[in-house]
């Protein structure tokens, strides 16, 4: 290649590079300015003494301090435990049911597009408003479901749920599982038809069983798929909020208080911003752990495909 | 967006020359906000060199209470008058947020004591009380000839009503984890004999306090009088089960008494009276005291003119007007003995005021609501038969003091720095 | 039970299970107040609209449902315009860090929202926007941003190339082609993304919890969880408040449902 070309070529790739970095930097520097600088400051916050309630205390700098406060703190290492018994219990029971769903749906039948609004409606729908909803069928006398439960005989006076320390989790795991299920259903669905119609043929042909098709063909290629769907749902649970906010207020005692709506009073409620914000880098911190952990365990397949 | 923030102080800034404008955050909504209006308005008649310009408020506490401290750690000098819930003024007081107030020479001799006691913060006075709630034990007229005077009649009488005219429950009060249950825990307490704070010590775990937590749970578990679903209650449920004759006795605030006259809603319209809560020997009948205050905004410009404003709010006058329009009971004790008070609430004042009278202000300390969120976890934690009576009240007890010994209000220190 | 029985009964079991709650939410915000507490029955008896005319004469729903709009359409409009730009160049240009960006995009989807509720309230405290609505446009920015670059780098990058190549070829400038070929197609995208953002935004809670105040600014999910007044829980009005909160994004989400779901799964499976 002449060299006067390969410059061209190279001033037009740097002209390309330019134009690209124009277009991007609005949405960057948003990303920048509203998350990343804010992350930061949190980590700042994190080490000093900032109570909003006691301005008299000053906000002088103490270090780790609050980072050992908060590993002391049983109510944070109680909250820690309830976001890992939520987040297992909603994202194994909600894989679960969503690859079957996915299987079912992923032959032709009749009446799909009512299919697919059942499953997109619950997604859509605030999660404050999916909160209410399944405790106001859970409340009380008047809650359908225990009406239902001792109409059916199955119990002769139903338990009030939002006292049981173990059996408010129910309400609370089925609203999530009401709520999310359909969207794993898709994902797992958008997995399912990409894989090639004549890898099922050749194996019929081969006189594999439904089981052994199921085993050997889809599970493998659907790997992927439910991985994300994993990685998605894992993140999304481990974050929860509003849904125990609105549904239990993290009660009875602190019984299903998650670390988010512990922070969340932590700051907002008590004012103590700088033991806040230790705990939300605390909770940031896990959070990208198992973020990092997963896209290792793909084998760093999620940026590799777009990057 | 910055031409936004410019045009908010733009608007914020008061004329120069004109009237004082005083801002009052105050409840827009129902009787309350119109009582407020036409007594505005009055003033305004009376002093028409101050302004009072209403601002809306969220209703609930703890909203309005956030939004309070963003002013005020601000620096704000707006608004100028704030109504407090009656846990606030020591905070506020010790935050330097709200003005002495006895500079003004308020009257405070003419105030119910207990209500002058929570409103002091070493000493001074912060606030004045606007009106008094107190928490009181509603009873059926129709199912005994007098109200209980301990725990032990009052469980007795509850489970022959059950038993005889097949009511539902006994009692029924607010046991949901909220400031509600402290009030209500607060009263067993004080019957037992107990105190949750002393000083800058934590005695909630007391055997006083540990029997009153004990009786509080076999009453629910053991007696079955109160119903668990009382663990998930406000005040409105409470009334509904009250209202609608499910129930022989009811722990609630002033405010359902001209609610459950109507005979169109309610079942037991005219059948029905109040009285203080029980107590035990060694205890003393108590009322959780609630209710109103005013302050003035340290940073406020216009402190004479506030004062003029907050005077005038908390007038005899005044008070019987709020009495009747609204039902909230006077902070004055001489209004009790004057007939247009009996006219105004529905209440015999009589019996009001000897409920009142045993009213105990909630511990007077900066970190209440601190201490209370606390309080609450570990008491519905025993509640709910999660934790033990005895060591759910020696765990918040242990955090209690924690928190006070970490901003120095720990026995008798002095705060730092101020 | 025959594969395709068992699938039936699979998909019946599903509309169902989905269907129900809904059903038992909009019929009980039809019955009246003193119904609700008795003892429910399936099929309802009595059908009034008394909680939907409380809730827009006594509790002014009209308020939260305004400042919802106004945030999630705002957040939704400065996302899909800000953020396509930067998704067709992530897309389609070549440029050196292309990867660690759409790392850094990812990285900040995933974030746990109440890790960044500190610094914003104190920001936001400082410029005064605490109650306001560019005091939740901005924060809501933290999760639309980086959720609308992701889908529409999805979209383009589904776009055929090589009508962008040969219009290049004939000479038309990066810019125009935007404008002329790219642009064109990729209104269906861009609309698909505008809609899961502002779903994404209208049921958003944390944020406009933490920063509003008063009745006067707070959106319509937080509104509807603190209707639960001082005193009382009217469920009657809290579950019309629910149906009416669900039915603009119900609606968008049904009339839009091949090209969400198409949207929601590129977003995820293929990236």
């Amino acid at each position: 290649m002449p060299g006067g070309e390969r410059r061209r070529a190279a001033s037009a790739e740097a002209r390309e590079a330019r134009l690209a970095w124009c277009l991007a930097a609005p949405a960057i520097a948003t990303i920048l300015l509203v998350a990343l600088f804010p992350l930061g400051w949190t980590v700042w916050e994190s080490m000093h003494l900032h109570d909003l309630r006691m301005p008299w205390l000053g906000r002088s700098f103490i270090g780790a301090d609050n980072y050992v406060e908060a590993v002391r703190d049983a109510r944070f290492r109680q909250a820690l435990g309830h976001t890992l018994l939520f987040t297992v219990a909603t994202v194994t029971i909600e894989l679960g049911l969503g690859c079957t769903l996915a299987l079912a749906m992923n032959r032709a039948f009749r009446g799909r597009a009512l299919v697919r609004a059942a499953v997109l409606v619950p997604w859509a729908i605030p999660t404050v408003v999916s909160a209410l909803l399944w405790r106001f069928i859970f409340e009380g006398r008047a809650g359908i479901a225990n009406a239902l439960m001792v109409d059916v005989g199955l119990v002769r006076e139903a338990p009030v749920w939002f006292i049981r320390s173990g059996l408010v989790w129910i309400p609370v795991v089925l609203a999530d599982v009401w709520k999310t299920t359909p969207f794993v259903a898709l994902l797992l669905l958008a997995g399912l038809q990409n894989i090639d119609a004549s890898l099922y043929e050749a194996a019929r042909i081969d006189g594999a069983s439904a089981w052994r098709q199921f085993r050997h063909v889809t599970l493998p290629l659907l790997r992927p798929a439910i991985l994300v769907a994993l990685i998605f749902r894992t993140l999304d649970a481990f974050r929860v909020f509003d849904l125990v906010y609105v549904m239990t207020g993290g009660g009875p005692g602190t019984s299903t208080e998650p670390i988010a709506l512990y922070t969340f009073n932590t700051l907002l409620q008590n004012l103590r911003f700088g033991y806040g914000s230790a705990l939300s880098v605390i909770v940031f911190a896990v959070v990208f752990g198992l973020a990092l952990g997963y896209i290792r365990f793909l084998g760093a397949g999620l940026t590799e495909t777009r990057g | 967006m910055l031409w936004l923030v410019l045009l908010a102080t733009a608007c914020r800034s008061t004329p120069p020359g004109g009237p004082a404008v005083i801002t009052l955050p105050a409840s827009m909504l129902g009787a309350e906000g119109e009582v407020l209006r036409i007594q505005l308005a009055r003033f305004a008649r009376l002093r028409p060199d101050i302004r009072v310009v209403q601002r809306a408020t969220p209703d609930a506490a703890d909203q309005r209470h956030q939004l309070y401290v963003q002013w005020l750690n601000a620096g704000a000098s707006e608004p100028d008058i704030l109504q407090l819930d009656v846990v606030w003024t020591p905070e506020f007081a010790a935050a330097g947020w709200i003005l002495d107030l006895d500079r003004f020479h308020p009257p405070t001799d003419s105030f119910f004591p207990a209500t002058v006691t929570a409103n002091r913060w070493r000493g001074r006075l912060y606030a004045v009380p606007w009106f008094v709630d107190v928490g009181m034990l509603y009873w059926r007229t129709d199912l005994m000839r007098a109200p209980p005077a301990t725990f032990a009649e009052l469980e007795r009488e509850a489970a022959r009503a059950r038993a005889e005219r097949g009511l539902r429950y006994g009692l029924v009060w607010q046991g949901a984890r909220y400031e509600g249950l402290v009030a209500v825990f607060s009263e067993y307490l004080g019957g037992f004999g107990g105190r949750i704070l002393d000083g800058g010590r934590v005695t909630v775990s007391s055997p006083a306090g540990v029997r009153a937590l004990t009786s509080m749970r076999d009453q629910i578990y053991r007696q079955g009088i109160v119903p668990p679903a009382t663990l998930t209650w406000h005040e409105e449920e409470s009334r509904f089960a009250f209202q609608n004759g499910e129930t022989a006795f009811m722990r609630n605030w002033p405010y359902a008494y001209a609610l459950m006259a109507d005979s169109a809603e309610s079942r037991v319209a005219g059948r029905y009276a109040v009285a203080v809560m029980p107590a035990e020997s060694g205890g003393r009948p108590t009322a959780a005291l609630g209710g109103a205050q005013l302050a003035i905004n340290a940073n406020s410009s216009h402190a004479e003119s506030a004062w003029a404003v907050i005077d005038y709010l908390t007038r005899p006058e005044q008070m019987l007007e709020r009495a009747r329009v609204v039902g909230q009971f006077p902070t004055r004790p001489s209004l009790y003995d004057d007939p247009a008070l009996a006219r105004a609430l529905a209440i015999p004042p009589a019996q009001a005021r000897a409920i009142i009278e045993h009213a105990v202000p909630r511990p007077v300390t900066p970190v209440y609501t601190q201490l209370s969120d606390i309080l609450q976890i570990y008491l519905h934690r025993a509640l709910t038969r999660q934790l033990e009576p005895a060591p759910a009240l020696a765990g918040a007890a242990t955090e209690m003091q924690a928190l006070l010994d970490r901003v120095g209000l720990g026995e008798a220190r002095p705060i730092a720095g101020r | 039970m025959s594969r395709a029985r068992w699938g039936t009964v699979a998909i019946v079991l599903l509309v169902l299970g989905s269907g129900f709650p809904l059903y038992w939410a909009i019929v009980s915000s039809f019955t009246p107040e003193a119904r609700l507490y008795g003892t429910p029955s399936l099929i309802p008896r009595v059908l009034v609209l008394d909680h939907y005319r409380a809730l827009f004469t006594q509790r002014e729903f009209w308020v939260p449902i305004r400042n919802s709009l106004i945030v999630a359409g705002s957040t939704t409009g400065f996302c899909v315009l800000v953020g396509g730009l930067c998704a067709y160049a992530l897309a389609r240009l070549r440029f050196r860090g292309k990867a660690p960006l759409l790392g850094l995009i990812l990285a900040v989807s995933v974030f746990p929202q109440i890790s960044v509720v500190s610094p914003l309230y104190l920001l936001l405290r400082r410029l005064h926007l605490i109650n306001t609505y560019p005091g939740l446009i901005l924060p809501y920015l933290t999760f639309a941003m980086p959720l609308t670059v992701w889908l529409l780098v999805g979209f383009f990058r589904q776009l055929p190339a090589e009508l962008e190549e040969a219009a290049m070829v004939d000479g038309a400038s990066r810019l125009r082609t935007i404008r002329e070929i790219v642009w064109p197609l990729a209104i269906p995208g861009l609309a698909a993304t505008a809609i899961l953002t502002f779903v994404y935004s209208w049921n958003e809670f944390l944020f406009a919890l933490s920063f509003t105040l008063g009745p006067e600014r707070q959106t319509v999910p937080v509104a509807i969880a603190l209707f639960r007044g001082q005193y009382q829980v009217p469920w009657g009005q809290i579950l019309a408040a629910a149906v009416v909160a669900t039915a603009p994004v119900a609606l968008l989400v049904l009339a839009f449902q091949r090209r969400i779901v198409q949207g929601l799964t590129a977003g995820a499976v293929k990236g």
